[in-house]
């Protein structure tokens, strides 16, 4: 019988919190505050009809989507077309299970050595999934959306990389866990590498493709991008993709540079607390990118290449080599 | 060449802009105002009516008919082909036909939207 | 700018042209040249020498009974100068100008399709406002035209199945992907057609097809008076509304040589002023969202609100003013509308620091219009573009200056012109035309004269022609209007500035990245209702 609660207690984890569910309406409420934010910004009001101050806007948008028809064009690779936004879906579900979220991570209580390369490598073989899901489609806009999509994430994913090794090195492990857990011991990364989080706030808005590189979503060039064929629970799906490719990349730099969800407790459960706080980070850092989205237009296509490859892949080297250097010399007599 | 370092007025007017008054007016929860002389739904006041036929004369859109009522030639107005050029109101020698403020003129059926030429007291209140 | 020395340059007509042809002088603008239909290549070609900043205006087309008259109105040195030819209906055979004056590609096409002029030596005489699948021998604007039952058999035919009409005789180079912008896209306001040959991301070729939203308006003008037709015409554009009616009016009143009352030109000039602070603003907000600088567009779109309810407040109605009429405007401008007014111009003139600032400083911006699309001033010169896009490039070219119309003689203003010629220019130019606006609608306001604001005109107008020009937002309108001495008009021409500007964006596409189709586009601010009427 103990066997038995056992195995309730993970699938607890996994399904309801801080799991599947937990991520889910989680992901509809970042969705909302983006909105919110982004719209008081830009001086109008945002959602305000669905819910006490559109509040389930979100999730009406999920329900009417899931509600149309869905058609699958005649020329399309019908096997990639159907399956593709899910799988990437819940690909990207499966990563954040990996980060903790209460002080565990929802899938084994401390993950395991090297989750990082892991989690990272789940997050890029999710954008090869949209890739595929704009290709599978053979509308050409749908292909030109998805080599965009491409030729975006491919190349920043190496300054994404490089700079995510960042505070592995100030924590000495590649265990997403153990990162946290040494930040609450020590300081938060952000005071020790300023540089690598300005960086990597910079790749991420990039990876998450907001403005200002914003092209694969660009409607004035190329109509819908990869969603151009896709209707009903499909294109939810690739919408709840993006969301969630959101709430992802701010969990990360939570993760990396915030001290994860750890923080000061004051009464009752430990994970309550650490939940808060997770929430709350994630929250400040969704707000941080948003308001870079606002204050951009749009860069053109050979313009966010040579953004990448010719000032951030630079930039990342020289600020990981600059990170081993302060480590190395500077701050053992500092502190 | 030295070159000043310019900072975009975005910056700050963007963060700014959180904390005041969004710019949108909550229509319909809101009323509108609009002007006192805005051309908005016609009111026919048909004891000044003369009978002249100016008025569907001179209508662009073709949207003024001519029918009998009691005998004598008045207007019915078709308010889902007038522009609100009031043209008809212009060209009206005795000034029967006046402007209002009355603008929320959807409906669902589209015969509803006819001024009948009746008794003068229906129509002034311009209410649906 | 210089007046133009208006007896010169008809006195040079008279020496250069008199032998050959008949020079009128003062009717359809500065000198009306009446000539054979053999002689118009040479004819153009004169005042080309004349004045190398000659430009074509408009080609006017019209049943005249058992010949089809033809009016080239040549813009040079600022002045209207018409050259009339005649052809015969059946066989209407014309050499075409657009080697001597490209812009002239789009007019001639018009004829073509509207009339059944045939233009020898066209390089590409295919249809342009008219459906793929319009019969063959029926052209519209011919009086003896039986349109009647003509939708029926266009929505019989099979046009959806055959292949696209094959455009000139462009080599097709199987290396180039042909993307079709439009006619639903959401770069697009309205729909037309572009269709981009590109490789790899270089625009190689643009053929566009205009013609989605042809009404028939000249058409449907002949068939109704004049009063009404100030309302039809006023109809052609949302956004440029008072400029149509007040070009149109003023062509009617040329005929009927009234004397607009002097209230009445410094209300309409109030009108006009507010539309183009209206329109200038909405491009450049629509600019903002072309480039994926969604703020931008809200915030300016903010800022346009109040001048939407300021004309509610003069006009009575937020986008279409109607307020002009034959012989004034119909309504008077109130003292206690006046403070109000200036509160809120001087609200937007604070505004205004803002968006200078931003457009000079803001590096996302200029990356993505600064050096993209460039006319120079040539090419601006040769397809006779108009408006702000010709200023940017560094035209010399206002009509409010050329030749004042409404109360613009009296009121000092500056013209904008930029030298660089991209986008940038030409967002820039509209951005100070705000300013200059503001500064005309407050003189105005300050120097108002009193008396009536309107005047009697009869409803019958005597035979007569006039053209009539007017500074749109977009560019110069220009309208033709001929009476025939009953209450219906003979022949409306509505040349819009938006018309001549498209091959203006096909050169400027041409050679450039597919990337910045949409910037280039939206910085001449189309308006396809006005294009294709």
């Amino acid at each position: 019988m103990i066997k038995r609660v056992i195995d309730f207690w993970l699938f607890f984890r996994v399904l309801v919190f801080p799991g599947f569910t937990f991520i889910l309406f989680f992901t509809l409420f970042c969705d909302w505050v983006e909105r919110k934010i982004e719209a008081r910004m830009q001086n109008r009001v945002g959602p305000a009809v669905a819910g006490p101050a559109g509040i389930l806007q979100p999730l009406a948008d999920l329900i009417k989507l899931l509600s149309k028809e869905e058609i699958v064009p005649t020329n399309a690779k019908k096997r990639f077309f159907r399956i593709t936004p899910v799988l990437a879906f819940s690909i990207m579900v499966f990563a954040i299970c990996f980060l903790p979220i209460d002080g565990s991570s929802a899938i084994s209580s401390s993950g395991f050595a090297g989750d990082l390369i892991f989690v990272m490598a789940l997050v890029t073989i999710a954008n090869f999934l949209l890739f595929v899901s704009g290709w599978a489609s053979s509308n050409p806009y749908g292909a030109i959306g998805a080599s965009r999509v491409l030729t975006q994430f491919l190349g920043y994913d190496i300054p994404l990389f490089l700079l995510a090794l960042t505070p592995a090195f100030l924590a000495g492990n590649l265990a997403l866990s153990v990162i946290a857990l040494s930040q609450y011991k020590f300081i938060p990364f952000i005071i020790l590498t300023p540089w690598a989080f300005v960086l990597f706030i910079i790749t991420l808005q990039a990876e998450l493709e907001k403005d200002p590189f914003d092209i694969p979503h660009a409607e004035s060039e190329v109509v819908g991008g990869l969603e151009t064929e896709y209707g009903g629970g499909r294109l939810a799906f690739l919408h709840l993709t993006r969301d969630v490719q959101i709430v992802l990349g701010a969990a990360l730099v939570v993760t990396f540079f915030l001290g994860g969800p750890y923080g000061p407790v004051f009464f009752g459960f430990p994970e309550f607390w650490y939940s808060l706080w997770f929430v709350l980070k994630v929250l400040g850092v969704v707000v941080l990118t948003e308001y870079i989205t606002c204050l951009f237009a749009r860069l053109r296509i050979d313009q966010v290449l040579t953004a990448n490859w010719r000032i951030l892949l630079p930039l990342s080297i020289v600020s990981l080599a600059l990170t081993i250097a302060m480590v190395t010399w500077v701050y053992p007599l500092v502190i | 060449m030295a070159r000043k370092l310019t900072v975009s007025p975005m910056i700050k007017r963007v963060f700014s802009h959180l904390f005041t008054k969004p710019a949108t007016c909550k229509y319909p929860f809101v009323k509108a105002e609009v002007p006192d002389d805005f051309r908005g739904k016609q009111v026919f006041d048909i004891s000044l009516c003369v009978s002249c036929g100016l008025c569907s004369r001179d209508c662009p859109a073709k949207a003024i008919e001519m029918v009998e009522v009691d005998g004598k030639r008045r207007p019915l107005f078709h308010l889902d082909l007038c522009v609100f050029c009031y043209q008809c109101a212009e060209s009206c020698p005795r000034n029967a036909i006046k402007s209002s403020v009355f603008f929320e003129l959807a409906v669902i059926d589209k015969s509803t939207l006819v001024i009948k030429p009746e008794s003068s007291l229906q129509n002034v209140s311009g209410a649906q | 700018m210089p007046v133009p020395d208006q007896d010169s340059l008809v006195s040079v007509l008279q020496h250069k042209i008199g032998t050959v042809g008949n020079i009128l002088p003062g009717q359809l603008g500065k000198a009306t040249i009446q000539i054979e239909s053999a002689l118009n290549r040479k004819v153009i070609q004169i005042l080309l020498e004349n004045d190398d900043g000659a430009c074509i205006i408009a080609l006017t087309g019209l049943d005249l009974g058992e010949k089809i008259g033809l009016m080239y109105h040549i813009r040079t040195k600022g002045l209207v100068v018409t050259v009339k030819t005649e052809v015969s209906k059946e066989d209407p055979k014309i050499a075409t100008i657009t080697d001597i004056i490209p812009g002239a590609n789009f007019h001639e096409r018009e004829a073509a399709d509207l009339l059944g002029v045939v233009f020898e030596g066209h390089p590409n005489l295919s249809r342009l406002v008219l459906p793929e699948d319009w019969p063959k021998d029926l052209y519209p604007l011919r009086k003896d035209a039986k349109l009647e039952g003509v939708s029926s058999k266009l929505a019989d035919s099979q046009c959806n199945t055959q292949p696209e009409v094959k455009m000139q005789q462009s080599q097709t180079d199987s290396r180039l992907v042909n993307i079709i912008v439009g006619p639903q896209h959401p770069a697009l306001l309205e729909p037309e057609k572009f269709s981009l040959k590109v490789d790899g991301e270089t625009v190689m070729d643009v053929e566009p097809r205009i013609g989605y939203v042809h009404r028939g308006v000249e058409k449907a003008a002949e068939q109704r008076t004049y009063l009404q037709d100030v309302y039809l015409i006023e109809r052609i554009c949302g956004i440029c509304n008072s400029c149509h009616a007040l070009t149109f009016v003023g062509a009617v009143e040329k005929i009927l040589k009234t004397e607009v009352p002097d209230r009445a030109r410094y209300i309409r000039t109030i009108i006009l002023e507010l539309n183009r602070l209206h329109s200038h603003l909405l491009v450049l907000g629509h600019a903002g969202l072309e480039i994926g600088y969604e703020t931008l567009f809200q915030y300016m779109w903010r800022d346009r609100e109040p001048i939407m309810d300021l004309t509610e407040l003069l006009t009575g109605n937020r986008v279409i003013s109607s307020s002009m009429t034959i012989g004034g405007v119909r309504r008077d401008l109130k003292e206690e509308d006046v403070p109000k007014i200036k509160t809120q111009l001087a609200i937007l003139r604070k505004k205004m620091d803002f968006y200078q600032n931003l457009y000079r400083n803001e590096r996302s911006l200029k990356m993505r219009t600064q050096n993209v699309g460039i006319l120079s001033k040539d090419d601006a010169i040769k397809l006779c573009v108009v408006g702000p896009v010709a200023r940017a490039s560094g035209v010399l070219t206002d009509v409010r200056k050329d030749e004042p119309y409404a109360a613009y003689g009296e009121i000092p203003f500056k013209i904008i012109t930029r030298t660089e010629g991209d986008t940038f220019a030409r967002l820039i130019v509209r951005l100070d035309e705000i300013d200059e606006s503001i500064n005309i609608i407050e003189y105005t306001l300050d120097n108002m004269p009193s008396g009536p604001y309107r005047v009697r005109v009869p409803r019958i107008v005597v035979a007569g022609e006039a053209v009539n020009r007017v500074e749109a937002p977009r560019g110069e309108l220009f309208h033709y209007v001929k009476s025939n001495g009953t209450a219906y008009p003979e022949r409306v021409k509505v040349r819009t500035p938006t018309f001549a500007n498209i091959p203006a964006f096909l050169k400027t596409a041409i050679g450039g990245s597919i990337a910045d189709v949409p910037a280039n586009f939206v910085s001449l601010d189309p308006c396809f209702s006005c294009t294709d009427r």
